[in-house]
């Protein structure tokens, strides 16, 4: 025997590709030749071995996973999602999670500087702010601690001199852009003095002049500077104690080295008068 | 009319009332070693098997029940390989310049005989057990070789099936079988340890 089944044959063989007419023909030339018998043979075996070899890479659970989840969202929805909407949704793989990672990171990165920006923004404004406000504090408690000395030292008359407060708020008709209220009843040992008009942040107002026992309390009245409440706040300056209140488009400082308790009861007594004004004429 | 070639009746036919997990699911573990294969690199093998998901997911209502779902996803899988980085890259750098027609019918003469050893000798049957040498004679087998080989052997396809899963010619998908397994025993041949030396 000269011819031996082609390599074609042999492969189809192997493969289980041959018709059974030619199947009966291949079974009987390998009955006659045992070189075809052994090609045959390594051929099967080779098939066989590439089978196994070939079956190397299994799937990783997380991808089986990740492809179910593929079908809930399918089902759940009853859409067939889009490639882009999934691959969105769902982490695909390693090297675009990785990407996706470094691009989450990079907006998370930029999302904290800006955060930290506008942090420091709002943090420099709020200390800015916070400086521009005890500047002012402080200016005005000096301002206010040296007219009250200048008032103490002074050895001129008071503008107004009386105790009678429908004398001296009518003093200041036409003097200043405001009207103001004093008290009826003053607490006990406190007596209305009299009056000056004097200026306070180059704007004018009233500074009453009280007796507490011995001691003197000078209370401004001004216009709440820009028309806003400003802040309440107390200081110690110079051995005086200063208080300020606000009420109703007034603002009241009253200093004295009088003991606080009584300098703050008589600011309450003067505050309420305004309001009681305000209210009256409502 | 003419019925795509893997819409051809499968032998094992698919009730209709099949759902696209019920087919798919199953053959995950498969898709992903041919893309491991031809990726050769699990990431991108993971990507290569998701794309192929999603796509044959969208597609599942042009396919028809009954027909070759295996042939049909392994299709897709194979398609959006040759469209991914690592497909082109593989296809571009080999070049088939030896193709068979594809009208079926195989020409013997045309088929490299002189790389068969019709006398096998015993240590060429060894070196089948040795599945290290094996896997790396598979891995020097270029992209369409490969494919080609993994279809048949691994996933046991008849050649009508890989014929459409490549979109080749039934002759180009033996001429393909029989140059890659030309080309194992060539290299298995060669591996070290089986070397005349050693074995002498």
């Amino acid at each position: 025997m000269t011819d031996h089944l082609p390599f074609a044959t042999l492969n189809s063989l192997a493969d289980g590709e041959l018709s059974p007419e030619q199947l009966a023909g291949v079974q009987q030339h390998l009955a006659q030749c045992s070189a075809c018998t052994t090609s045959a043979l390594h051929q099967s075996l080779l098939k066989s071995a590439i089978a196994k070899a070939g079956q190397r890479y299994a799937a990783p659970q997380h991808l089986v996973d990740r492809l179910e989840l593929y079908r809930h969202v399918a089902q759940r929805h009853d859409v067939i999602p889009k490639a882009g909407l999934l691959s969105g949704l769902f982490a695909r793989s390693q090297s675009k999670a990785v990407s996706q990672n470094k691009a989450i990171y990079g907006w998370a990165a930029a999302a904290a500087i800006l955060v930290v920006l506008l942090s420091s923004v709002f943090i420099q404004r709020r200390l800015n702010e916070t400086a521009s406000l005890l500047a002012q504090q402080a200016s005005l408690v000096a301002e206010v601690t040296d007219q009250h000395i200048a008032t103490l030292a002074s050895s001129q008359p008071l503008a107004v001199l009386s105790s009678d407060k429908h004398t001296v708020k009518p003093w200041f008709q036409g003097k200043l852009p405001f009207s103001f209220n004093l008290p009826e009843d003053l607490p006990a040992d406190t007596r209305l003095q009299g009056a000056n008009l004097t200026y306070l942040r180059n704007q004018p107002v009233a500074q009453l002049l009280y007796s507490v026992g011995k001691h003197r309390v000078s209370v401004f009245v001004e216009q709440t500077p820009d028309g806003r409440d400003s802040s309440k706040f107390s200081a110690n300056s110079s051995g005086f104690h200063l208080m300020t209140a606000t009420t109703d488009g007034l603002q009241l400082e009253a200093i004295s080295d009088v003991d606080p308790a009584r300098l703050s009861q008589l600011l309450d007594i003067i505050q309420r008068a305004q309001t009681a004004t305000a209210s009256a004429s409502r | 009319m003419r019925l795509l070639s893997w819409k051809r009746a499968s032998q094992q036919a698919i009730p209709q009332a099949f759902a696209f997990e019920d087919l798919a699911l199953p053959l995950a573990s498969s898709l992903y070693n041919i893309a491991h294969w031809l990726t050769r690199n699990p990431a991108e093998a993971e990507d290569l098997v998701q794309e192929t998901y999603l796509k044959a997911l969208r597609g599942f209502s042009a396919f028809e029940p009954g027909t070759n779902f295996k042939a049909w996803i392994f299709r897709i899988l194979r398609n959006t390989y040759l469209t991914s980085r690592s497909g082109l890259a593989a296809m571009r750098t080999v070049a088939l310049d030896d193709e068979l027609s594809g009208n079926g019918e195989s020409s013997p003469q045309l088929y490299p005989e002189a790389a068969i050893d019709r006398q096998t000798p015993e240590s060429n049957l060894l070196f089948l057990c040795d599945r290290t040498a094996l896997e790396n004679a598979m891995q020097l087998l270029p992209a369409p070789l490969l494919e080609v080989i993994l279809l048949c052997d691994v996933e046991e396809m008849k050649y009508k099936e890989i014929a459409s899963v490549l979109d080749i010619p039934i002759g180009t998908v033996m001429s393909r079988i029989a140059r890659a397994r030309a080309a194992m025993r060539r290299t298995l041949q060669n591996y070290p340890i089986y070397t005349p030396e050693f074995r002498a």
